[in-house]
């Protein structure tokens, strides 16, 4: 947006010294000054790509640690047939967003608010029947103009530091007191520097897995160990959501970065030129205006 | 049903507990690294009707 705003203001800026060229002395000092706001920018844009490039190599890291964490439990999801058993409809479905506190990170947390607001706005209106569950202030900002109603609770200070597994029992604990029937996940989930993608992981309540339709294929199983087991795969796919969506944000935000330097490098360029090209003419005014007064003169 | 159920804990606050005290005990070498998976700063606020309210009330 802002490069957007700078480039036009360009455009008239260079319209504004073709028209008026008595006027350039004005404009010298405001291509000066743009040229310096802009060097500042790029500064600011270029060191804060290498802050994410060092949290960035971090997060993949710890992103490794924490996959078994998701595809053990997507895997009993899918063995047990868990994923397919009829939905417990007697109490509510909860959606979690999974986004951070920060922004200057390319679209990472519009695309996880975009899904759900997709997903929202197929309910009937005035009828609250997803409660929203918003981890990080980003998703909040983006979810409470049309869908206030729909946020059961908002969790911040996110993104500040690489989510703990305590932080996502946290989450978890507060998830559980909302009493859902039904639910999912919304997170980045991480695939390369480059590219990341908004999915889905399903949240299922004890009922639901126990009606799972193969759960016989995993020995001594009973409802306590369901029980334990079913808090347990809240805590560790928020975990592991978290984890995915911290490092699709830092990369995203060193590839947002690194396109912000590389515009404001053109744009600095470009101000040059424009900046010299209006210096000589100023230079060649100035001379033409002493010879042809010293002409006068003989 | 397992005592610590029974105490009111779920599992997930059961385990932590117990990684807690894991952490503790650890070599000293292990544990300045171990010590900082033990921190947490997610603040949390409910919101009733579409407007946030002060946790606690």
């Amino acid at each position: 947006m802002m490069m957007i705003s700078n480039s036009t203001k360009l455009v008239c800026l260079k319209g504004a010294a073709l028209q008026q060229p008595n006027r350039s002395m004005a404009t010298l000092k405001q291509i000066q000054m743009r040229l310096k706001s802009v060097t500042n920018i790029q500064k600011i844009t270029q060191s804060m790509k290498m802050v994410s490039a060092a949290k960035y190599a971090r997060a993949e890291r710890e992103l490794r640690q924490a996959r078994p964490y998701g595809d053990g439990v997507k895997a009993f999801f899918e063995k047990s047939g868990a994923a397919e058993a009829p939905a417990d409809n007697n109490n509510g479905k909860v959606i979690v967003a999974i986004t951070s506190d920060r922004g200057l990170c390319g679209a990472v947390h519009t695309n996880v608010s975009k899904a759900i607001r997709n997903e929202l706005s197929t309910e009937l209106p005035d009828t609250v029947q997803t409660q929203v569950f918003c981890v990080g202030d980003k998703s909040r900002a983006l979810l409470q103009r049309l869908y206030s109603k729909n946020i059961a609770v908002v969790a911040n200070e996110v993104g500040r530091k690489p989510p703990t597994f305590l932080d996502a029992s946290k989450v978890a604990n507060e998830l559980v007191q909302l009493n859902f029937g039904s639910g999912k996940i919304v997170y980045n989930k991480f695939k390369s520097v480059v590219s990341y993608k908004t999915e889905e992981v399903p949240l299922l309540s004890a009922k639901t897995m126990l009606a799972a339709p193969k759960l016989q294929s995993y020995d001594s199983i009973d409802e306590g160990v369901i029980e334990s087991y079913q808090e347990f795969t809240i805590a560790s796919l928020i975990y592991y959501a978290m984890k995915q969506s911290a490092c699709s944000e830092q990369s995203s935000r060193m590839t947002a970065m690194d396109n912000a330097s590389k515009n404001a490098g053109e744009m600095i360029s470009k101000l040059t030129l424009t900046f010299n090209r209006t210096r000589q003419a100023v230079i060649t005014r100035e001379l033409i205006e002493i010879i042809s007064g010293a002409a006068a003169l003989e | 049903m397992s005592y610590w159920r029974a105490a009111g804990l779920n599992y997930v606050t059961y385990s932590n507990i117990a990684a807690k005290i894991v952490r503790r005990v650890l070599k000293p070498e292990l544990q300045a690294n171990a010590i900082k998976r033990d921190e947490t700063h997610v603040k949390f606020t409910p919101w009733i009707k579409g407007k946030p309210s002060k946790p606690g009330q």
